[in-house]
């Protein structure tokens, strides 16, 4: 498996020309690379089918099947039967659009502040933050729950959101991007011409990092939305996400693969359909648009 | 935290300078400072509310005796617990598999992603569809993964050994030896999270202003000089950050190992393939010796830091000497 | 994080079940869930409350009330209560959250599901925060129905409290490959086996046996595993891993030195196949044949089936015999939390889904055999065959089994010790380490545990 991805490793521009758009034009290697590179990326969830329409048995067989069945819709409406799936998907689209905006507005507020902004204690401030980056969290789940408790927040949704509503990753993240794509003349010229911090920040610095906002809130959006050992800890099956709602699947009588399968991959398409959203929003371009403006 | 500093991207290292939009200069920042507090203000108080609590509550329970089952009755051992860890082959064993699983996973993962990056940002047809199916790995459940992971490393029935058999080579036992598991648990690593670091990289490309290229190539600058000259310094603020994040990773790594032995955090019957971040998983939750498990957080902290800063150093002095 | 079924079982744990109730053929017709025996309930009648009340239960794993139609049975009683499940797979992810809850005294469910894995903490941690079954009128009043050791597990030392009302018990037998015993041209008849698997050095010859037969499917094996053994004949000892004051005693308990004997003799002999248990690769073994022999407590019959599916049927048979003796694996108990919302409609629940009627209904639909030994000896129990195990007698022979059960003193850490030698053990099986290596490993292992 990794064999095929290692063929793409040395960074090759097979028949490399500058086109009008101002890329480089893909030649047929540049396309069969990165086929193979997908296809190795989506087999586990093509996978996902297969195994979501077969039963234990089935998939124990010396010869497993390769190919999803018409059980599949049978397995899915089971899954909705046997689990609030429905209410899990409604409740992790509000808990992992408000953790990927709350993310995406504030990391790049601060990132943008870190980069680009004159203020004292600036470095001593990114470096706590990046260092807590490197505290492994999970021991912290227990007293974030006594305070949760406290709160009166655990078993809401807010317990979720709020400590992911922020995260290190982010601001040093767009803290590296804006460094470096944003150049210093364009938002100097901007004061020049008068303009106010927020209005720089809105009207420079937003249009130029939007692919690094869009690429921020792809990956903050998964994180949030395949969260499970917090999310398990403090909500529970009368108000879960989607992971918490699929626990249910596997209890009852003997769990069936098949019906578990099946119950992942109705949680995983709100994510397919979020990339897609999100996916044209990392195109080039952009910044002769933001050097000619 | 200095370690941070060097973020700052390099100038380019071309010619034509003028022309070109060119990332800010080292230590140079825009007027405006004061409002830099207000801007970072919301950041740090959701941040310390959330986040720092829990973590210097962790630093106040690694120094007692404590379990969850009798957590209102914790006893002080103050450097007890960082004692029976330094003293047990346990420990040892975890942090020498990190390190090794760590490299195995993360300098091929990373070199690949770039190379992705790279082809992903040519003109392509579909290039919505291919930037998304790249991130398809991440958003996979891990479970599913590893049931696809485990039947192709399975001792007898897999297609990794029957492909060696193919070929004439001898079958490997990727679950119970020591370098074949941790190949096989970095393969894991590898196939996740590639095509994250790819976006990142990707993200990075899309400010690199492709004049530059053109003017390289005026020039008289080859393919690869200019993937050397222009895209690598261009990327160098992105590629040490992913770096950093790996290096994190990596030394956080947890949920891989976990399921290639279905879900038991023992990392394997011999340990051959337990990480830190697993060890502190089995010590506070399977085992329920939160205080143990606690001190592990930290050490893997002060770990992290070195190697955080081991890796920064590296990259500056190799700036230096790339001048 | 994972949560599909091929991540591992806690090994003690899980009530798993069988599927349904179609391969429970009741000898003679079951009795109704009629609603005569916990008619006093705590409160204001019946069921606790007269209030329209939502009382949630927090369950893992394979309970089965709901899939046994007991929540519409309950509602029918009583109108005014809706019940809701509050569920987490795995019974360790399940415990943590319980320990957490209980740590803040927040969030609990009304009712809390209680394995054995954990019941020996409950009882000796938070006993002063469950619902104390010996004052609870009728709860105390059916004591003597259920099987006496059921309702010590469940309470202090002095048995002045007790924390949780039994559900079911795991009574062992020998689950077995017919068609793979007759091929290797040995006894497959149930009372043939019996005989000759009456103890464990019986049962390693029988496996020899297995072993060295020429007609044998190529590379199975006689047992799945040295663990499957260990995990039985350790609970066949006076002490298992605790002494009779419930703390850790692993270098001188007699049930882990007869079963480490026996497994390890088991696995240098070559005739366990060395698979995990709750693999992939173990789960495959139950329609691939890799094993012809295991150690089945009557939750693991719906486990086969689920693995093994509808070609199953018929290949698979249960002997009546136990080697070493009669012994039990797994079982639950359910508990109030004294900060429930709803503690009245909750203690009237519990003691329904306890009483005889339910637990014969959930060994009819789920087969859960029954800790009220009423239930047990209930025609519908004890006449049942099992048409997928070929027809066994199994209430019979697991009836007969649960009888005779000895019980070892239990502590707060089974699961983690059992954990650490039957990983031991694999590496005998599969590394050829040294059986005294592997255990002194065990013990280094189980020292992180007990600190």
């Amino acid at each position: 498996m990794s064999a095929a991805v290692t063929a793409a490793a040395p960074p090759v521009r097979p028949h490399a020309r500058h086109g009008s758009g101002g890329q480089l034009k893909a030649g047929w290697v540049t396309y069969a690379v990165i086929i193979i590179v997908t296809l190795v990326s989506v087999f586990p969830l093509y996978y996902t089918i297969v195994m979501a329409s077969h039963t234990n048995a089935e998939m124990a067989a010396a010869h497993p099947p390769w190919r999803p069945t018409n059980s599949l819709w049978h397995n899915i409406h089971t899954a909705l039967q046997m689990a609030p799936l429905n209410k899990g998907l409604i409740n992790s689209l509000i808990v992992s659009g408000c953790i990927t905006v709350g993310t995406v507005a504030l990391c790049t507020l601060a990132g943008f502040a870190f980069a680009k902004l004159r203020f004292r204690g600036a470095n001593l401030l990114l470096g706590i933050c990046v260092g807590t980056m490197m505290v492994p969290m999970q021991m912290g789940i227990i007293p974030l729950y006594m305070l949760m408790a406290k709160l009166g927040l655990a078993g809401h949704l807010e317990s979720v959101i709020l400590p992911s509503l922020v995260t290190a990753f982010g601001v040093f993240f767009m803290r590296q991007y804006i460094a470096s794509a944003v150049p210093d003349e364009l938002i100097e010229a901007a004061y020049v011409d008068g303009a106010r911090p927020l209005r720089v920040f809105f009207s420079i610095v937003v249009p130029a990092v939007r692919p690094a906002m869009a690429v921020l809130a792809m990956l903050t959006f998964l994180m949030a939305w395949n969260d499970f050992f917090w999310p398990i800890i403090t909500l529970s099956s009368q108000n879960p996400t989607v992971q918490v709602s699929l626990q249910s699947l596997a209890t009852g009588y003997a769990p069936q693969q098949s019906i578990i399968m099946a119950g992942t991959l109705y949680g995983t398409v709100p994510v397919l359909v979020v990339f897609g959203l999100l996916g044209r929003h990392i195109v080039g371009g952009i910044m002769q648009g933001a050097v000619k403006g | 935290m200095a370690a941070v500093a060097p973020a700052e991207p390099a100038p380019v290292a071309g010619r034509r300078r003028s022309t070109a939009p060119r990332p800010a200069k080292r230590g140079r920042r825009l007027p405006g400072g004061r409002i830099g507090y207000v801007y970072v203000l919301p950041f740090f108080a959701v941040f310390a509310a959330f986040s720092v609590y829990p973590w210097l509550d962790t630093a106040w329970v690694s120094l007692h005796n404590v379990r969850l089952s009798t957590y209102n009755q914790s006893t002080w051992v103050g450097l007890g617990n960082y004692h029976e860890l330094f003293s047990t082959h346990f420990f040892w064993n975890a942090f020498l598999n990190t390190l090794t699983i760590g490299i195995i996973s993360t300098v091929p993962q990373l070199c690949m992603a770039l190379g992705i990056a790279h082809l992903l940002n040519h003109r392509l047809r579909g290039r919505t569809f291919f930037r998304v199916a790249i991130l398809m790995p991440y958003a996979t459940s891990l479970a599913a993964a590893t049931v696809i992971f485990l039947e192709l490393f399975d001792p007898h029935t897999g297609v990794v050994n029957w492909a060696l058999h193919l070929v004439h080579l001898p079958e490997v036992d990727w679950q119970g030896s020591k370098w074949p598991s941790q190949i096989a648990v970095s393969a894991i690593v590898t196939w996740r999270w590639t095509g994250y670091n790819a976006l990142i990289y990707l993200a990075g490309l899309q400010s690199v202003d492709t004049q530059l290229y053109d003017a390289a190539a005026i020039d008289g600058a080859g393919r690869w000089a200019q993937f050397r000259h222009v895209t690598l310094p261009a990327l160098r603020p992105t590629i040490l950050f992913t770096i950093i994040i790996s290096t994190i990773g990596a030394a956080q790594l947890f949920g891989e190992p976990l399921l290639y032995h279905n879900g038991k955090t023992d990392g394997g019957t011999m340990g051959q393939y337990q990480t830190l971040g697993l060890l502190m998983y089995q010590q506070g939750w399977t085992n329920d010796r939160l205080g143990l498990a606690s001190a592990t957080a930290w050490t893997m902290f002060l770990i992290i830091v070195c190697a955080v800063l081991i890796n920064l150093f590296l990259v500056r002095r190799r700036e230096r000497s790339g001048r | 994080m994972g949560r599909i079924s091929t991540r591992r079982r806690r090994t003690t744990a899980v009530l798993a079940a069988a599927s349904a109730g179609v391969m429970l053929l009741a000898g003679c017709g079951g009795s109704g869930s009629s609603s005569n025996s916990a008619d006093q309930g705590a409160g204001s009648g019946p069921c606790g409350t007269k209030a329209n009340t939502t009382v949630t239960v927090g369950l893992f794993g394979t309970f089965g009330f709901k899939e046994a139609g007991l929540w519409d049975a309950y509602h029918k009683r009583c109108p005014n209560i809706t019940i809701k499940e509050d569920d987490v797979e795995q019974s360790a992810d399940y415990w943590t959250r319980l320990k957490t809850r209980l740590a803040s005294g927040s969030g609990l469910d009304d009712v809390q599901g209680i394995e054995i894995g954990f019941v020996a903490d409950v009882v000796k941690n938070h006993a002063d925060q469950f619902v104390n079954w010996n004052k609870v009128p009728n709860a105390s009043a059916d004591k003597a129905e259920f099987f006496p050791w059921k309702w010590d597990l469940a309470s202090t030392s002095d048995g002045a409290t007790t924390v949780g009302l039994g559900t079911d018990i795991g009574p062992e037998a020998v689950c077995y490959r017919k068609d793979l015993l007759k091929k290797a041209g040995l006894p497959s008849d149930g009372a043939t086996l019996a005989k000759q698997w009456a103890t464990w050095d019986d049962y390693l010859a029988f496996g020899k046996k297995y072993e060295a037969s020429a007609t044998k499917q190529a590379g199975s094996k006689f047992v799945d595993s040295a663990a499957s053994i260990f995990s039985t004949a350790v609970y066949q000892g006076q002490e298992a891993y605790d002494n009779a004051s419930g703390d850790p005693d692993v270098s001188s308990s007699d049930g882990v030195k007869t079963a480490w004997k026996y497994s390890t003799e088991a696995a240098q002999d070559g005739i366990t196949a060395g698979l995990e248990q709750f693999s992939p690769t173990w789960n495959k073994a139950f329609s691939n044949g890799a094993f012809a022999t295991l150690a089945c407590p009557t939750w693991m019959m719906g486990y086969i089936q689920g693995q093994a599916g509808k070609a199953g049927s018929g290949k698979w048979a249960i002997a009546p015999v136990l080697p070493g003796g009669a012994t039990n694996w797994g079982g639950s108990w359910l508990g109030v939390p004294t900060k429930a919302a709803h503690k009245a409609a909750a203690i009237a629940l519990v003691e329904w889904l306890s009483a005889k009627e339910q637990q014969v209904t959930m060994w009819e639909k789920g087969g859960h055999f029954p800790s009220n030994s009423k239930a047990a000896a209930d025609p519908a129990v004890a006449n049942a065959k099992s048409a997928y195990f070929s027809n066994a007698p199994v209430g019979k022979i697991f009836g007969a089994i649960a009888d005779k059960m000895k019980i070892p003193p239990i502590g707060l850490y089974d699961t983690q010790i059992q954990q650490a030698l039957t990983t031991q053990l694999t590496n005998v099986e599969t590394k050829g380490t040294s059986p005294d290596k592997a255990f002194s490993d065990a013990l280094s292992a189980i020292k992180q545990v007990t600190g």
